[in-house]
């Protein structure tokens, strides 16, 4: 399928989105709650594009992560209305997360215009939602977005200990505002709320990881049954491989 | 009236006692007890009529509203105290009881019908065709007028296309908001692949100043569970939902027992008609969220997640409810597909405009003389129906503005009165059809606030999904407040109309596409009266708070002592009939004595 | 997340409730409003037990329960009064009647009284434009009610007058 992108021909599969095409061809296109695990969500609508499809006499303005491409069309990744939309975005999103480096950067970028801060809950979360996807990728949905509107926040139910946090920071790590909180000292890691035992690496003795989640993976097939960190175990991984070569 | 002559199976008396909600709130289910009661006192009576508590007439105004059949006499007010009169006088002895009777406010007569006022007289009904006229927990009454012929004629002789034929030659537009080709879509749905397709009704009416859905599914339930099965029919889909907003119980229960009486008549089942035809309907009451009006939200409420709309890019024609293919029309769009069937589309097509065909409700409220709920055809002018059905505004006051659409809608001036209304027309002026509220507001009504009642609504409506609409709600809210505290600055305009553009061009679902409407409607037709604020710290109608400093004219005051009675926090000082005084150092400036003086003795600093 | 131990007390009543209906996500908002009803509140444990059986997280069934407003996470007062503060209510001053409610009760919307007899809230409309400024207690609705019918109407449910 052919799709002109900015004047240029690109080839298309059936079906991808607008994003999908334009990450492969290295076409840059802002966004800010799409993760290539996750998919798009159409949330945080940085991503808007024009599109043009065939038998179509006016272009129209599409979120490009979440817009199927199905036809040859040709689309737009930059022009003054899109810029106007981005800045504005940004400019809002800010108010959230003031001090934030990334969005200190895209304000300066984009000229965006400054806003009073707002306090959110919690604090410079921008609300794009990839941790909620991120902790059910983890097959744990201990957090969801709560209420609705302009009171819209990410949290754990009554704002307590969940059951279902297993204290991996999964969610932490998708962050890309650093908004979740996570504080360790010596042998413990607190998040949402929640206070948990580290465990130490068999190899290097370094604490990387909660007993709650080591027991989760271990149930769900052999990872974490070693107790090796992160590095030790692509040191280990490693040395498997070239002993297998040989 | 022909049709009610009908309605009895014999020329039986019948007494119907609208208890919708407006007359019930006014005592109508005491009236139609009574009723009841004080017609067992009576074993003179031969043949007793026959008492049916209906639905909503739409004159709330002048509710309990009391109908007899057949000689279609109106009374008005009704006090279950005038019962025994109305029995003893009217159905014994057929004589009037004058003092229940409309007086025609112009002419001064007494009319024996509300058919024969002005309120009544320009009005056009399809969709409200039987609501007033029948008892809606009774099939039978919907059957004796013509219900579920449509039905036999599509499923004894039509095809699935040729329904759809019919409804795209009537020129139907979905009467939810946004106007789309009812055929069109059902097309759409027909069409797609699949063997499991679902019919939807959205009965989550939410606009705040609306509520003709609700008297549809109150006063007639069938219309839509014919509708409904007629879309089935056409589309090829064996079951439906009709999502109702949980406020509205009596709808529910109404629904509930409409759909349990036609499974019961086979009109819906796995057999319907003994046509072979399977359709069923399940009732799902709203979790209570405006935004569930979207159709993507809706289906995702139903499948119990959270109503977060999202990019419609398929469309629930394609990819709705389970993934499924899914028709969703609102109650009225489904109310008016019987009468299109059963009569072809040409009687319907020839009703509205080039481009909306046949009628809309409205609900009339606000600052108007008759309000309550108004069938009329498309085309006809904001004029006709505020002045010559509504009866002009109330007190006699300047019109301002008229709202239409709701929260996704504008507001309309003076100068587009004389507007013929419909889709497109509202459209154009900023604003929108909506779902059909109609606000009429007067020289008391403050631009500034009302844009900002809308904004502050949908604060806590918008379901926060998408930027745009999360922060852009947040950030007019701000500024609109700022203005109306007088903390506003010219900069402000600019930056109102900026968001606005981000929100409508980028929002993911049309609750953000069109929340800027109330304000850029207002900021195009009512520019001086944010400037007024801004600039002389003043808000000419007297509402907002921070702005409005009341004094009392000496001059004029007659000291009747209204003001002070009304006055929450006895800011208001003086003796009868001398002038009274406001303590400006009590005085909450909440602007109650300025709205009850009946002299305008109460000024604006 | 803490339970109250007397909460368990009620845990048999909730599962009837519960298991009336199929364990899918399709009939998580009817089991809710079904509880909702009952004790015009969703109890905590109700909403761990709501969310095992249609095989959902909590945190989606907390999620549905702050989003909807049909659904409340604390326990309501005998009688729930709603002021409608839709269009039509609106521009006739509904918020008067707010005023005088707060005066008598001591409560805003979103508060119950101290010993539990009320519930203030407002909604975005009832329906029942005609009749606005509108006020509903406990499914009764009250049309065209200004500052002192609202006196004697919250008098006849056992409310205070004014308590200045």
């Amino acid at each position: 399928m052919k799709i002109t992108v900015n004047g240029q021909e690109r080839e298309a599969h059936a079906g991808e989105s607008i994003l999908d095409l334009c990450r492969r061809e290295g076409i840059p296109i802002p966004t800010f709650c799409y993760h290539q695990a996750f998919g798009g969500q159409g949330a945080c609508r940085m991503c808007m594009v024009e599109i043009k499809e065939d038998g179509q006499s006016r272009s129209r303005l599409v979120a490009a992560c979440t817009y199927p491409l199905t036809k040859t069309a040709e689309i737009i990744t930059e022009s003054e209305q899109i810029q106007r939309i981005r800045r504005t975005i940004v400019m809002l999103l800010a108010r959230r997360a003031g001090e934030n480096p990334l969005l200190e950067e895209l304000s300066r970028a984009y000229g965006a215009a400054h806003l009073p801060a707002i306090t959110v809950e919690p604090a410079n979360c921008i609300l794009c939602g990839l941790c909620i996807h991120a902790c059910a990728e983890m097959g744990r949905s201990a957090i969801w977005s709560m209420f609705r509107g302009v009171d819209k926040r990410i949290a754990t139910p009554y704002d307590e200990a969940s059951d279902d946090c297993m204290g991996c920071a999964a969610c932490a790590r998708v962050c890309p505002t650093q908004a979740i909180k996570v504080e360790e000292e010596d042998a413990v890691r607190k998040i949402w709320n929640k206070t948990f035992a580290l465990v130490s690496c068999s190899r290097c003795g370094k604490y990387y990881a909660t007993r709650e989640e080591l027991e989760y993976l271990s149930k769900h097939g052999d990872f974490g049954q070693q107790q090796l960190c992160e590095t030790c175990r692509k040191k280990n991984l490693a040395y498997n491989i070239k002993t297998f070569q040989q | 009236m022909q049709t009610e002559m009908n309605l009895g199976s014999d020329d039986r008396q019948t007494v119907l006692v609208c208890c919708g909600t407006g007359c019930t709130a006014n005592g109508g289910r005491e009236v139609f007890n009574a009723f009841e009661t004080s017609l067992q006192d009576h074993p003179e009576i031969q043949v007793l009529p026959v008492v049916k508590a209906t639905g909503c007439n739409g004159w709330c105004e002048k509710g309990p509203l009391v109908r007899l059949l057949p000689r279609d006499i109106t009374y008005c007010s009704v006090a279950p105290a005038d019962v025994d009169e109305i029995i003893n006088k009217t159905l014994l002895d057929g004589v009037l009881v004058k003092r229940l009777l409309y007086r025609d406010p112009v002419s001064k007569e007494h009319l024996t019908s509300h058919h024969l006022t002005d309120f009544y007289r320009k009005q056009h009904k399809i969709a409200l065709r039987n609501i007033g006229e029948i008892d809606p927990g009774q099939i039978d009454d919907y059957v004796q007028r013509g219900g579920y012929q449509a039905l036999q004629k599509a499923l004894l002789g039509m095809k699935g296309q040729e329904v759809i034929d019919t409804i795209k030659a009537s020129g139907l537009r979905g009467r939810g908001g946004g106007g789309f080709p009812t055929g069109q879509k059902w097309q759409a749905c027909r069409n797609a692949s699949g063997n499991t397709k679902y019919i939807i009704c959205n009965g989550d009416e939410g606009d705040p100043g609306a509520f003709m859905d609700r008297s549809i599914m109150e006063g007639d339930p069938h219309t839509v569970i014919e509708g409904m099965i007629l879309g089935a029919y056409a589309v090829g889909a064996s079951h439906g939902y009709i999502y109702v907003r949980d406020e509205y119980d009596l709808a529910v229960q109404y629904l509930r027992k409409a759909v349990d009486d036609a499974r019961q008549r086979g009109y819906l089942g796995n057999n319907i008609l003994n046509t072979g035809f399977v359709f069923d309907i399940d009732l799902i009451r709203g979790g209570g969220a405006f935004v569930c009006g979207e159709e993507t939200a809706l289906i995702a409420s139903i499948e119990g997640r959270v109503g977060e709309p999202h990019d419609k890019y398929i469309f629930p024609t394609e990819k709705g409810l389970w993934g499924k293919p899914t028709v969703i029309n609102n109650v009225e769009t489904w109310a008016n597909v019987p009468v299109i069937v059963l009569h072809g589309p040409a009687s319907f097509a020839a009703i509205g405009t080039a481009n909306s065909k046949g009628t809309k409700v409205f609900s009339l409220v606000g600052k108007v003389v008759n309000t309550g709920l108004v069938e009329v055809p498309m085309g006809t002018t904001l004029r006709e129906i505020i002045y010559e059905i509504g009866g002009g505004v109330l007190k006699k006051r300047s019109f301002k503005a008229v709202q239409t659409g709701g929260p996704s809608g504008g507001c309309i001036p003076a100068e587009l009165l004389d507007l013929p209304i419909d889709f497109d027309s509202l459209t154009e002026a900023g604003s929108m059809m909506g779902s059909g509220g109609l606000i009429v507001m007067d020289d008391r009504t403050c631009m500034v606030e009302v844009a900002r009642y809308y904004v502050n609504f949908l604060a806590g409506e918008s379901c926060g999904k998408c930027t745009p609409c999360r922060e852009g709600i947040r950030a007019l809210l701000e500024i609109l407040t700022r203005i109306s505290e007088g903390q506003g600055s010219i900069g402000d305009l600019d930056l109102l109309e900026d968001i606005s553009f981000t929100m409508q061009q980028a929002s993911l679902c049309a609750l953000g596409r069109t929340a800027p409407n109330p304000v850029l409607s207002t900021l195009r037709y009512f520019r001086e009266e944010y400037l007024e604020h801004i600039e002389q710290h003043r808000c000419p109608a007297g509402v907002c708070r921070a702005l409005s400093i009341f004094y009392i004219d000496p001059e004029v005051c007659n000291g009747c002592g209204v003001c002070a009675r009304h006055c929450a926090v006895n800011a208001i000082q003086g003796e009868k009939k001398q002038a009274h005084v406001i303590d400006e150092s009590i005085c909450i400036h909440c602007g109650e004595c300025y709205r009850q003086c009946a002299f305008d003795a109460i000024k604006l600093r | 997340m803490q339970i109250d131990a007397k909460e368990y007390e009620n845990a048999s009543a909730y599962k009837s409730l519960i298991e009336s209906y199929a364990g899918k996500p399709e009939y998580l908002l009817a089991i809710m409003q079904d509880m909702q009803r009952q004790y015009n509140y969703l109890p905590r444990l109700a909403i761990t037990m709501i969310a095992a059986h249609v095989g959902l997280p909590v945190s989606r069934v907390y999620a549905m329960a702050s989003f909807y407003k049909a659904f409340s996470l604390t326990p309501k007062g005998r009688f729930v009064i709603r002021v409608c503060d839709g269009t039509a209510c609106h521009i006739k001053n509904s918020e008067t009647l707010l005023d005088q409610i707060e005066k008598q009760l001591q409560a805003r919307p979103g508060e119950t009284t101290a010993d539990g007899l009320f519930s203030v809230e407002t909604v975005n409309c009832l329906g029942a434009c005609a009749l606005a400024p509108v006020m509903v207690i406990n499914g009764r609705v009250y049309g065209k009610v200004n500052r002192s019918d609202v006196e004697r109407i919250i008098k006849e449910y056992g409310g205070q007058s004014d308590a200045n």
